[in-house]
């Protein structure tokens, strides 16, 4: 029962403090020398970092980013992948061709190596982050599409479509997305796990949002200086990464669960 | 890493170079020249004759250093063709000549009462000098130590000479792994470059001996002079009276620093313990910037350059909200340290901080804020220009005595003081920190390695090899 629920709070605690957070979390930039390191207690929930300001705070402040930048990077990957994907498997011929060269060519490339150097190039930011995680991003969802789409467009209801003269887009749009829906629902959830990660990771390297706005990563990098003298710096926003990741990863699985429809027949059989 | 002590401008080759050579003349805790390897006697305000005494030591082939060393050294250094950086200090020299085998005459082109000052300088073998040795990589001097091994990068092997034992001098950048590697025991000793906290951390683990000492190394926030900002001398003065200096050194550094007024510590001779400190004022900040013409409406906004080290990254910050508390808009740009460099000697920045490491003679004021010292020519680079200290500088160079060098050189640290192009912050503490195997180190206010030849094994076990730990 908990298994099943507790992705759900996280996930909805996660959404709260992203949106709600901007409100509570005026305090995550101020410096304050007196508070240096202190370690969790009264004055503090969590405690403060290495110049005085509150780990909580900073943690609302850092699930916004992680919040923003999945959720955005999933969005964009999964509408340009989706189209890409289904337009490569419907028209087939050349364009089919020349998108899955593409697409191999993406996916042979290490992922985070490529956003790095696109975030390399186009400098820090936010803004630039999302960009370049997107241009990693889009290719699972545009493989998948394909492949459920070539699949997909060879059924009956597909051919009567056709016959009775409907256009493409009606076809792509009403006739095999609705189809394709759950698989990319699951994918994107596991996405969206993969991208608080990938986040993390460039803020932790320099590349993600600047200082003294609050990163997870960036405040993981920040902390492991002081692991000896303050080690709440690194295990605060470790646990809750790790908490967020879990949550998305076991909620991937129920979605799969609930929207495969195999899956569920063959639970009922046995 | 150049370990030729002719051209070495590094702090860590420079601090190396101490314990491979000797020199004519050493500095005592008030920065004042006393005898190193030789005495001196001034025969004439243009002639200075040095003796060779009993420190004088052995080359690694048995050969005592004599007289003609040291005139190829100082010959080698003033050679035009050779662009040595001590040149420029040295360019009162008109010759160098060996009388005997133990005596070098010194004629100089003027007069100056600090020149034994300016000999701090390894002395090298003549015979090496003429067939071009690869100092840089393999020194090769009569020092307290003799270089072995630097097999690799960032790894180098010495071994002290009187009793034979063999150091191990090894790079770790990072502070963290320093410790870590100090405490399993990994290395023996580490020196500076540790976060305050990490440093607290260390004084109260058992094993660890911390060793601690006043430092001369000047930290300070540079402004550029030539931008339309941060010329305005009230501008300046509304930073400084907007940084709270005490509560920086209390609470951040732990107390592991001292508040500068000057470039000089106040026990070096040529410090300045009058100047009174731009006290921690917001009031009168905000007031300097509204007769500056900048207020709520119209607020300042100053670009603020550092390196990426995390500790100036961190003090940044903490400048940054001070500044803001008064209404200052400050932007950190944090850059690697060649574009960060590059940048500050370019004259492209309005404010940066950094420190002046290992400087002893007051002529240092010439270099950094002389109106002919812009950059290339020397480090002014913030493009300060005062008829009157410059005036003051040239009466500085000819006055005849010490002691009235001295009262000039304390008028242009005043001038400098009121002028503002830095605001002094303060002098970090050195320290070092010995494990459990060793003992005896001492830290040296430069920071420099020479406490490695007090250094003791407690026990000899296994490895008899001690391992230092540096930072760069």
């Amino acid at each position: 029962m908990i298994w099943r629920w507790l992705p759900l709070a996280v996930m909805l605690l996660w959404a709260l403090a992203a949106f709600f957070g901007n409100s509570l979390v005026s305090g995550a930039n101020m410096v304050n020398l007196d508070h240096i390191l202190d370690t969790p207690g009264k004055s503090g929930l969590l405690g403060f970092d290495d110049l005085g300001r509150p780990v909580l705070q900073r943690l609302l402040a850092g699930a916004r980013t992680s919040f923003i930048v999945a959720i955005g990077v999933v969005t964009i990957s999964l509408m340009l992948g989706t189209t890409i994907g289904m337009l490569a498997a419907y028209q087939g011929g050349w364009l089919d061709l020349l998108l899955v060269r593409l697409i191999d060519v993406f996916m042979a490339f290490p992922g985070i190596l490529l956003a790095i150097a696109l975030a390399g190039v186009m400098g820090p930011g936010l803004d630039n982050l999302i960009i370049a995680l997107s241009m990693v991003g889009w290719v699972g969802y545009a493989r998948l599409a394909r492949g459920q789409v070539l699949s997909l467009r060879e059924r009956d209801h597909v051919t009567a479509a056709v016959a009775l003269g409907s256009s493409r887009w009606v076809i792509l749009s009403r006739h095999l997305l609705p189809l394709l829906a759950a698989p990319l629902i699951v994918e994107a959830t596991f996405g969206i796990a993969g991208m608080v990660i990938a986040e993390a990771g460039l803020s932790f390297l320099g590349l993600g949002i600047q200082p003294p706005d609050a990163s997870w990563g960036s405040m993981i990098r920040d902390g492991t200086s002081y692991m000896l003298m303050a080690p709440h710096l690194v295990l605060a926003p470790g646990v809750i990464m790790l908490l967020v990741v879990l949550s998305l990863n076991l909620l991937g699985d129920q979605l799969r669960d609930r929207l495969d429809i195999r899956f569920v027949t063959e639970q009922k059989m046995s | 890493m150049n370990l030729d002590p002719r051209y070495t401008s590094d702090a860590l080759s420079a601090r190396l170079n101490r314990l491979f050579y000797q020199r004519l003349v050493e500095m005592d805790a008030n920065s004042m020249p006393v005898p190193g390897l030789a005495d001196w006697s001034q025969l004439s305000p243009l002639h200075y004759r040095f003796k060779l005494n009993s420190t004088v030591g052995k080359y690694p082939d048995g050969r005592v250093l004599n007289a003609d060393d040291v005139v190829m050294t100082y010959r080698s250094i003033l050679d035009k063709s050779h662009a040595s950086p001590y040149q420029a200090a040295l360019s009162m020299i008109d010759e160098v000549k060996s009388i005997d085998n133990e005596t070098v005459d010194f004629l100089l082109k003027r007069a100056d009462p600090l020149f034994p000052a300016y000999l701090e300088i390894e002395i090298l073998p003549a015979d090496h000098i003429e067939n071009d040795h690869p100092f840089s990589s393999q020194p090769y001097g009569s020092g307290e130590f003799e270089f072995l091994r630097w097999s690799e990068a960032g790894h180098l092997v010495i071994q002290r000479r009187d009793d034979g034992q063999l150091f191990e001098i090894v790079e770790v950048k990072n502070p963290l792994v320093r410790t870590l590697k100090l405490l399993r025991g990994e290395i023996d000793i580490l020196q500076n470059d540790l976060s305050p906290e990490l440093l607290d951390y260390l004084r109260y683990q058992k094993d660890i001996e911390l060793v601690q000492n006043s430092g001369s190394n000047f930290s300070y926030l540079g402004f550029n002079l030539q931008d339309s900002q941060t010329s305005d001398l009230r501008v300046r003065q509304a930073v400084a009276h907007a940084i709270d200096h005490q509560s920086i050194i209390d609470k951040v550094m732990r107390g592991a620093a001292r508040k500068a007024e000057t470039i000089f510590p106040p026990e070096h001779w040529a410090g300045n313990s009058d100047l009174i400190a731009y006290d921690f004022d917001p009031k009168k900040s905000r007031r300097l910037l509204l007769q500056a013409g900048y207020g709520p409406d119209n607020p300042l906004t100053l670009v603020y350059k550092t390196s990426s080290d995390p500790f100036r990254i961190r003090l940044a910050t903490i400048i940054q909200n001070q500044l803001s508390q008064v209404g200052i808009h400050v932007d950190i740009k944090s850059y690697d340290w060649g574009t960060f460099f590059g940048d500050i000697k370019a004259g492209n920045f309005q404010i940066y901080s950094l420190s002046w490491v290992g400087i002893r003679t007051p002529d240092i004021f010439r270099y950094i804020f002389s109106s002919e010292s812009l950059p290339p020519a020397g480090a002014n680079r913030g493009r300060y220009t005062n008829p009157a200290v410059d005036d003051l500088l040239k009466k500085a160079e000819q006055a005849e005595t010490l002691d009235r060098q001295t009262r000039i050189y304390r008028e242009v640290a005043a001038q400098i003081h009121k002028d503002l192009p830095y605001v002094p912050l303060w002098f970090e503490d050195q320290y070092a920190a010995q494990g459990s195997r060793v003992t005896g180190f001492r830290v040296s206010p430069s920071g420099n390695y020479d406490g490695l030849s007090h250094l003791k094994l407690k026990k000899s076990r296994g490895n008899r090899h001690a391992q230092a730990a540096t930072a760069h």
